[in-house]
Order: structure tokens, then C-alpha cells, then sequence
């Protein structure tokens, strides 16, 4: 049904679709490829506090990978990352699995617990991490003061270099599990019932049906939250920015890159000496490592999705 | 019999039973409203440490409020941008979802319902938009918004949520729009419609139910969101709720029922929100979730 | 839907997209960017008296939060929407910001008040490569003790004076239930603070000399001896203490739950708001011994600097200006209780009196005067070791060495130490 116009001028589907995909385009164009390519160009050059210098080839990468005392931060950022990740692999979407699984069977209330679950969701980071800042405060904080109840003396979690990192995850968890709970139940909720009932009448228990059956089925959401939380485990920021504070306090033990990036780029009360050309080397370098392994993960991930 | 009633509840689901289940079932029942206390008692504190003094916060932080002092509630009123705060919010919030709505509609909409050279490579090209992590080209980001004069600006703010909102509109969208049958749109062109009526009249009403799908998940995170706020905005007057309760920890630090209140009613609308739509939240979740 | 109600949306949608990028400006008044959110009122009070003298001129003072302070400068100057007078910190920190030539260099002809302030406080807050002043001096500030009078009265001892006495007054008071020393480790840019008060006493002045030329470091046994004595504190600090913050550790000390607090000048106005019936004295921290003079340390905090690209250039020259006469300088001082560097101001308050009269024998604060030019600067090394240091995960020795080490990339005299 269309219309190829025989002037040369292009026919008014054409400039219909044009206009159509107009603005999407052009705001994407410059307000995510254009900076994105810029922050790539600006990785390049020297820069001198605020004054950008000159063009410096890979000195910014070297300088962030390979010397001291900026790679040592830069690799335990890292290592915090991987930990974060790996942690919330485990404690948060196991435990979403977990309660997934309990919400499939339909027991009374469980659309209320559905509802309870996704409300921290909804909550900025902000909120939460003020929230569990005070909580978690060595002397007035009520975390603290439940123990207290049964004799135990709280340590200073946010303070202390060996619970600071756990305390932030512990908050993240509270903060997000809703989110993979609900999205693992969607996947469940799409098995069969037929699937499942036969399973039972051959005797099998809840651990062998979660295991053997309703995992490998619902491996479609399983990558959706796998590759969710790699991102946001690496992209890391807002929590430990409000709980800890730019530094990574204390003595870099809750240090991630995107708060390393933060304030290279920026600068912060102690080390207030900002420098954009490393900063942007810093971006790039953790650019390509989310690109890359989301990419190869979700190569893998994809594989073991079976149709359904 | 509580057993009784669980097995009969687990059968109407279709989920299987078995005799010694209920035991089981209750443990589990068990679990998930001791998950649901952790969930919600934080939330409990921080509403009730909104109504104590900051002596009683310290003393007794887990009990309730002997009585409810609203004295923090006025001092956040009246020593505090809280409102502006709120109203910058809304402002920026309903800017950026409206205009993610109407951006990505459109661009899903051609992609989704005519044939055209590179339609593929355009949906490849706005769907990689997602895994890209805007907050890294920040730096680029702030000195394009200069060069545009929009920094410091809430219209900035506005664009830069767009342009981070495009991808998932038009990933969904276009979804949503493939599957609509062709029978109304080919009998609309019969009748001489032109595109636009087509589109207006015919096919975006059916698209509605996705709508509010994106609508509901760019709004959560665009009213959350604290980060770009911090570099982007200076002034005070154009903060947004969460930059702006930034501040506000930060000048009342020892104010801890202050703080309280502050989180509280910052915490709020959200909440409401979320309490009145948590079947579409919940919806759009899941709808997401399916590839 | 009719093409009319079409119109009228479009119409409104752009309206609003116009609200948007709007934002407010008005000529004939001066913007004032500082990071003391508590000092606003006072400023703004302060700033009528200028106003009076300078009708056509009115200043707004905007607070920017304290943690994000240099981020929101740098990115406000760098679009060119800076405010007209900004508060900037002194040394190294001031340094990127001319580096990039947003300030403009003050003298005598702009700024003739530039006559009213003495060498070290103008080359604190000049910049090394061409020794222009760029940013007007306002305050020094001294790191020392603040002590709780009653609560040293009703326990029956008196505030110490040496190492010593300090050790057993805290052994005293702890039996008593009474927390010895209310400082906490939970706050980064304070525990730089911290270790430089207790410091000070037994690194001295001619230590500060040498380390700044290069002919010690912090490798220095000296140094690590001076360290090793903080951790005979830890007995005296709160339970918990390395999750207590700076505003906590305060609070204890206001509430008389905590006799001592080792904190700065800066907070003396502020802790008399908080808790106007304390009866509080700042002295200086413990000695090495009987009959040495006081020794803080301290340093010039910073400056007013007008923005170089200020479209109101003139009138901000003025309001500096102003800022440098001992008439901003006595309400500066009394005010806001600070010690004004201008000459001719007149310190009325007994508390700041003591300090100004302790200033006379202190000695700098070595981080931040000398090793905050580049990174990493020795803040941030002895911020990140001292946590370690004090949870007995690494040795003073270490500390000194790491610091040493870090600073020796960009800082020459110390390369090969």
C-alpha cells in the first residue's frame, strides 16, 4: 500500500515515519551517544585540576590501572564490586527464590505479601540509606538497641571496617528483593499446573520440584535477574554514597568504582583536587567491562532458556 | 482446621497437596510474615521517631511515641524548602514520563507498524540505549547541557530522564504494538484516514494498558533519582525531593527527629502512589519480565 | 478530539516546557556561595550593614552542602553560572580553582582592605605559581580541646594541661561513668583533625619546618612516637567509637555524658547555640610535658574570591572588599565566632580571646597546609591509615611510611625518602 513517489521527493509516508522516529532519535543522539563518545575522547587528554591539557594518549588508563597508589584503589573498588555482586547473588535472589517459590503456592495473604515485599522497591535510595544509616548507629541506632534487649552489644556496623560493606548490603537487600521475588513468580506462574501436579503424584518434595523443574523452566527470568544485579552490583553508587560517604569510609573498605569515579572526576573535601581526563578513563574502562561480560553472560544465560 | 483450609487453598491454586503438608505450609506461612515484620518494622520506626523528641529517640528508639509532638513536623514545614522540593519533583517527574510517553510511543510506533529499511537496526539502536550506564558520561553529559544552556535548568533534567527512558518505552511499545492485528488499521486507510487519525484514533487507545506500564516504570526511578540532580542543579529552588533531602540530613545532622520526619514525608508520596496502584506496578513488573 | 483542544495542550506544553528552562536572575544583587549552611542567617545579617552602605547593592547568600561543596563550585564555575563571591578553603584546594582561572587575582588596587592582614595569612590563600592573592583571608582555625567545666567540677578534678594529667583525669572519669573523650573516628575529614590536635604537642613547630622542606618525612620516628600515643586513647573514647561520628561524638560532649571533646574553633559559636547553659572552655591539647607553651595547630580556612567571569565584577570587588575591613572583621569574629585574621578587630568574647592568645605559640596543620596540592594528598592518606592505625590492623610506623610514600609521587623533597 505505499506510495513510492516518482519526483525524487520522498513520499509522505516516508516523511510521516521521519517524524515519527524524529525526536526519539535526536535526544538520543545528543544526550546519550554524543556523551557517551565524548567521555571516550576526554579519557585521552591531561587535565590539570579544571583546566583541560593536552592530549595524553592511554596516560590516564595507565595511570588508573597500573600506578600506584591509583591502581590499589582502583583493584580494591573492583574487589568490593565482585564481593557486592557475588553476596547478592546469594543472599538476595536466593532468598527471592526462596520466597518466590513460597508465593507460588497461593497460601492465604499472599498477595498482601506481595504488596509488602515490593514497597521497599518503590523507595528512593536516599531514603533507604538515611533510613538504615540511623538505625544502624553504634549508640542511639535501634538495630542496636534490639540487641541490647538480649544482652548483646552491638558493634559500630557502619564504622567498622570488617561490617561497614555487609551493613550497605544488608540495606540493598532490604531494599531490592522485592524486585527479583516477583519477577522469579512471574517466571514460576507461567509453568504449568499440569507440570507441576505430576511431579507431586510421583511423591516428589517441594526441594525436588523447585530444583529439578521449576528452575531450569523458569531460566528466562533468571537471566533477567542475573544480568540486573551484575549491572547494578558494578554501577553500584547511591547506597554506599549516602551510608559510607565518597571516600569509601572507613579506609576504603566499602570503596566501589562508581564512587572511585565519583569523586576522581569531581573531587571531595579530602581529596579535593578533580581530574576529568581520569575520571573519564575510569568510566570507559568500566564501561567496557559491563558491556563485555553482560554480553558474554548473556550468551550463556540465553542458552539455557528452554521454549517454553 | 487450618490444615484443611491451606490444603484446599493449595488445591484451588492447583498446586498439589500432600497429608503432612500443612505443617510445612504453616512454617512457611511463618517465614513470610516474619519477612514481611523486617520489611515493614524499619518503616514503623522511621514514622514513629517522626513523633518523638530527640532525647526520647535516643533512649527508647524502638518503643512508641509517648505522644506526638508535631514539633519536628513544623519545623520541616517552616525551616525547609520541603514543599518546593516536592512541587520541583512533580514537576520534573510528570515532564519526563510525559514526554518518554509521547518520544517513545511515536518511534515504537513506526518501527512496530510499517516496513521500512533499517527499521531493525533503529530498534537495535534505541534497545542498546539499556545497557548503558548514562551516569558514567556525566562529565560529556554536564558540559553538552552547558553548551546548551540548559544547566541548572529543570528542562535539562527533563531531557536527560528522557533520553535515559527512550530505550525500555520503545522496547515495550514496540511489543505491545507488533502484536495489535492489522484488519483495523488496513480498514481504517480503506475509508481514507490518513496515518495520523490512524494512529490517534485506531491504534493508541488498544496501546493504552502498555502505556501505563512505561509510564509507572520511568516515573519510580525519575522521582528517585538523586544523582543527576547533584550535578546538574545548584540552585536550591530547583532541587528535587531527593537532592533536596540530601541537603536536609545535612543541616539537621543532629536533629534525629527532624531526619526522621524529613525521611518520612519524603517517602510519602511514593508510597501512596504505589499503594493505590501496586496491582499495576506488580502487572508491569511481570509484563517486563516476559521477553 | 477537536484540532481546538489540540492547540490549547500544545499551547500549554509549551508554556510549561518554558517554566522549565527558566531560572531566576536579577541585576543589582550579588550572589554568595558558602558551605556553611549554619552561618546563613548570620551572614545575611551581617551582609544589611554592607547594603546599607551600598544601597543599589543587595547579597544573597546560597548555601551549597558541605560534602559536595567543591563538586557544585567547579561545576557551577564551569558553565559559567558561578555566584559573584564564593567561599573557598585555602592551599592546595584553592590552587585547581586558579589553575583553571576562575578567580579573579586580588591586590591593593582592587582590594585595598588587602593591607589589613598579615604575610602568613595572604600567602595561605595565594596562589604558588605567580604569588597573586585569590581569595580574601577570613578566619583562621585552631584545633584543640573542649572541655565540660561542670562536669570536671562535680567530678572534683581539674581540665589537664599535660600528656600525663590527661591520661589519669580520663582513668578518673571513666571510673566515674563518665566518657573521657567523646571523639569517634566515624567522620573522614575530622579524624584528620583529630590525630593533628593530639599531635601537635610532640611534633612542634620545627618539625613542620623541616617535613615541609623536605628534610624530614613522615617516616620521621618522631612522627610515629607522636601516633603511637593516640592509641593510649582509645581506652577514654566512647564504646564504639569508630563508628562515632563527629556530630555524635558532639552531641555526647554537649549533654555532659563526655568531659572532653578534641575539635576546632569553628564549632565554638555553634555548640554555644546548641547548648547555650554549658559552661565550656577550649583550651589546648595535652602537652609533652610540665612548662611547654600551648600548641595547636592551626590553619587559615579559607577565602572570599570573586568569580572571574562575574558579570556584577565591580560591585563583588566591593563586597570583598568590605569583607577585608575590621568592621566585617569584629561582626565576622563575634558573630559567627570566629578568629578574624584583620587587623584591628577587636575579639570580644573570652573563650576566642584564649584561642587568638594560644594561635601566638601553635603550630600549622601539617596536612592540609602542605601536601593538599595534588593527589594523593596527605588528607586523604592519613584519613584512610589513621581508621587502620587505630583498629591495631597496621603500626604507626606503617602510617608514617604509607603517607611518606603516597605524597613522595607529586612532592619532590620527599622522593627517594
Amino acid at each position: 500500500m505505499e506510495r513510492r513517489s516518482n519526483t525524487g521527493f520522498p513520499s509522505r509516508r516516508s516523511l510521516w515515519i521521519a517524524f515519527l522516529l524524529a525526536p526519539a532519535t535526536i535526544i538520543m543522539l545528543a544526550f546519550v551517544v554524543w556523551p557517551l563518545l565524548s567521555a571516550f575522547q576526554l579519557s585521552f587528554y591531561r587535565f590539570d585540576g579544571l583546566k583541560p591539557g593536552e592530549f595524553v594518549w592511554f596516560e590516564n588508563f595507565y595511570k588508573v590501572l597500573f600506578q600506584w597508589p591509583f591502581a590499589e584503589a582502583t583493584y580494591n573498588a573492583l574487589w568490593h564490586n565482585v564481593v557486592v555482586f557475588f553476596t547478592l547473588m546469594v543472599l538476595e535472589n536466593g532468598v527471592a527464590l526462596l520466597i518466590a517459590y513460597a508465593l507460588l503456592k497461593e497460601m492465604p495473604a499472599h498477595r498482601v505479601h506481595q504488596v509488602i515485599i515490593f514497597l521497599p522497591v518503590v523507595l528512593s535510595a536516599v531514603i533507604v540509606g538515611f533510613l538504615w544509616k540511623l538505625l544502624l548507629h553504634p549508640l542511639f541506632g535501634a538495630v542496636n538497641a534490639a540487641l541490647g534487649l538480649f544482652g548483646i552489644m552491638g558493634p559500630a556496623w557502619l564504622g567498622n571496617e570488617s561490617t561497614a560493606l555487609g551493613s550497605i548490603v544488608f540495606a540493598n537487600i532490604w531494599h531490592w528483593i522485592g524486585f527479583p521475588t516477583l519477577v522469579l513468580l512471574a517466571g514460576m506462574q507461567r509453568i504449568s499446573r499440569e507440570v507441576l501436579e505430576a511431579a507431586r503424584l510421583d511423591g516428589a518434595g517441594d526441594w525436588t520440584i523447585l530444583t529439578r523443574i521449576v528452575w531450569p523452566l523458569i531460566a528466562p527470568s533468571v537471566t533477567i535477574v542475573t544480568i540486573l544485579t551484575f549491572i547494578g552490583a558494578f554501577n553500584w553508587f547511591e547506597l554506599p554514597f549516602v551510608m559510607a560517604d565518597m571516600e569509601g569510609s572507613p579506609a576504603h573498605s566499602t570503596d566501589v568504582l562508581a564512587l572511585y569515579f565519583y569523586r576522581t572526576a569531581f573531587g571531595s573535601i579530602t581529596s579535593g583536587i578533580q581530574d576529568f581526563g581520569q575520571g573519564s578513563a575510569l568510566a570507559v574502562l568500566m564501561f567496557i567491562l559491563v558491556a563485555v561480560i553482560t554480553f558474554f553472560a548473556l550468551r550463556f544465560l540465553r542458552s539455557r532458556e528452554i521454549e517454553i | 482446621m487450618a490444615g484443611a483450609s491451606v490444603q484446599a487453598a493449595g488445591r484451588a491454586a492447583g498446586v498439589p497437596t500432600y497429608r503432612g503438608e500443612s505443617f510445612k505450609n504453616g512454617a512457611i506461612q511463618a517465614l513470610l510474615w516474619l519477612n514481611a515484620l523486617i520489611m515493614l518494622y524499619p518503616l514503623l520506626i522511621m514514622v514513629m521517631s517522626s513523633f518523638k523528641t530527640n532525647a526520647e529517640i535516643f533512649t527508647s528508639p524502638l518503643a512508641l511515641p509517648r505522644s506526638l509532638t508535631l514539633n519536628n513536623l513544623s519545623k520541616v514545614w517552616n525551616e525547609t524548602s520541603f514543599l518546593q522540593y516536592l512541587g520541583n519533583s512533580l514537576l520534573v517527574t510528570s515532564a519526563s514520563v510525559l514526554l518518554i510517553l509521547i518520544v517513545g510511543t511515536m518511534a515504537a510506533y513506526a518501527i512496530a507498524r510499517y516496513r521500512f529499511r533499517f527499521s531493525g537496526l533503529l530498534l537495535m539502536f534505541f534497545l542498546s540505549g539499556m545497557t548503558v550506564p548514562l551516569k558514567l558520561a556525566i562529565i560529556p553529559l554536564f558540559l553538552q547541557l552547558n553548551t546548551l544552556g540548559l544547566l541548572n535548568t529543570r528542562l535539562g533534567l527533563v531531557l536527560v530522564y528522557t533520553a535515559m527512558g527512550i530505550p525500555s518505552a520503545v522496547f515495550i511499545m514496540t511489543g505491545f504494538l507488533r502484536a495489535l492485528p492489522t484488519e483495523l488499521e488496513e480498514s481504517a486507510r480503506i475509508d481514507g484516514a490518513s496515518e495520523f487519525i490512524i494512529m490517534w484514533r485506531v491504534m493508541l487507545p488498544l496501546a493504552r494498558p502498555a502505556m501505563v506500564i512505561v509510564a509507572i516504570q520511568n516515573a519510580v526511578p525519575v522521582w528517585n533519582d538523586f544523582f543527576f540532580p547533584l550535578i546538574l542543579i545548584t540552585s536550591d529552588e530547583l532541587k528535587t525531593l531527593p537532592q533536596g533531602l540530601t541537603v536536609f540530613m545535612g543541616e539537621f545532622v543532629t536533629d534525629w527527629g527532624v531526619l526522621f520526619t524529613g525521611l518520612t514525608l519524603a517517602a510519602l508520596p511514593v508510597t501512596i502512589f504505589y499503594i493505590l496502584l501496586s496491582r499495576q506496578f506488580i502487572a508491569g513488573l511481570t509484563q517486563g519480565a516476559i521477553k | 478530539m477537536t484540532l481546538g483542544k489540540h492547540a490549547r495542550r500544545i499551547l500549554l506544553g509549551g508554556i510549561a516546557l518554558g517554566m522549565l528552562a527558566s531560572s531566576p536572575a536579577f541585576a543589582g544583587e550579588l550572589t554568595f556561595w558558602t558551605w556553611r549552611q549554619e552561618d546563613k542567617a548570620t551572614y545575611q545579617e551581617i551582609f544589611k550593614d554592607f547594603t546599607a552602605k551600598n544601597p543599589d547593592i543587595t547579597v544573597k547568600v546560597e548555601p551549597l552542602p558541605d560534602n559536595t561543596y567543591p563538586t557544585q563550585v567547579a561545576t557551577g564555575l564551569a558553565a559559567g553560572k558561578g555566584a559573584d563571591v564564593i567561599q573557598t578553603h585555602a592551599y592546595g584546594w584553592l590552587e585547581q580553582f586558579v589553575k583553571a582561572n576562575y578567580f579573579e587575582p586580588l591586590d591593593k588596587t582592587n582590594v585595598p582592605n588587602l593591607a589589613n592582614f598579615g604575610p602568613d595569612a595572604l600567602s595561605a590563600l595565594s596562589f604558588r605559581g605567580d604569588g597573586k592573592v585569590y581569595s580574601l583571608p577570613y578566619a583562621t582555625m585552631t584545633l584543640g580541646l573542649f572541655v565540660n567545666k561542670d562536669v570536671f567540677e562535680k567530678a572534683g578534678l581539674t581540665p589537664p594541661t599535660t600528656w600525663d594529667e590527661f591520661i589519669t583525669v580520663s582513668k578518673a572519669l571513666k571510673e566515674k561513668g563518665i566518657i573521657p573523650l567523646a571523639n569517634g573516628l566515624g567522620t573522614s575529614w575530622f579524624n584528620e583533625m583529630f590525630v593533628s590536635a593530639f599531635t601537635g604537642p610532640f611534633l612542634g613547630p620545627d618539625f613542620a619546618a623541616k617535613l615541609s622542606k623536605g628534610e624530614t618525612t613522615y617516616k620521621d620516628p618522631l612522627y610515629a612516637g607522636a601516633l603511637s600515643r593516640l592509641l593510649e586513647l582509645r581506652d577514654y573514647m566512647p564504646p564504639n567509637f569508630e563508628g562515632v561520628d563527629y556530630e555524635t561524638a558532639g552531641q555526647l560532649f554537649l549533654t555532659g555524658r563526655a568531659a572532653m571533646l578534641a575539635g576546632g574553633s569553628f564549632d565554638i559559636a555553634n555548640y554555644r547555640q546548641l547548648n547555650p547553659a554549658i559552661n565550656m572552655d577550649f583550651i589546648a591539647p595535652p602537652a609533652k610535658q610540665a612548662g611547654d607553651p600551648p600548641r595547636p595547630s592551626t590553619f587559615f580556612d579559607g577565602g572570599y574570591a570573586v568569580n572571574a567571569a562575574s558579570p556584577n565584577k565591580a560591585d563583588a570587588l566591593k563586597l570583598v572588599n568590605w569583607m577585608g575591613s575590621p568592621e566585617f572583621g569584629n561582626k565576622f569574629s563575634n558573630m559567627l565566632g570566629n578568629i578574624s585574621p584583620i587587623q584591628g578587630v577587636d575579639i570580644k568574647d573570652p573563650i576566642l580571646h584564649h584561642v587568638a592568645d594560644m594561635n601566638k605559640t601553635s603550630m600549622p596543620h601539617l596536612n592540609v597546609v602542605y601536601f593538599r596540592f595534588a593527589k594523593p594528598t596527605g588528607s586523604e592518606l592519613i584519613q584512610a591509615n589513621i581508621t587502620k592505625m587505630m583498629s591495631g590492623e597496621i603500626k604507626p610506623e606503617q602510617v608514617g611510611a604509607a603517607m611518606t610514600d603516597g605524597i613522595a609521587t607529586w612532592f619532590e623533597p620527599f622522593k627517594g625518602k
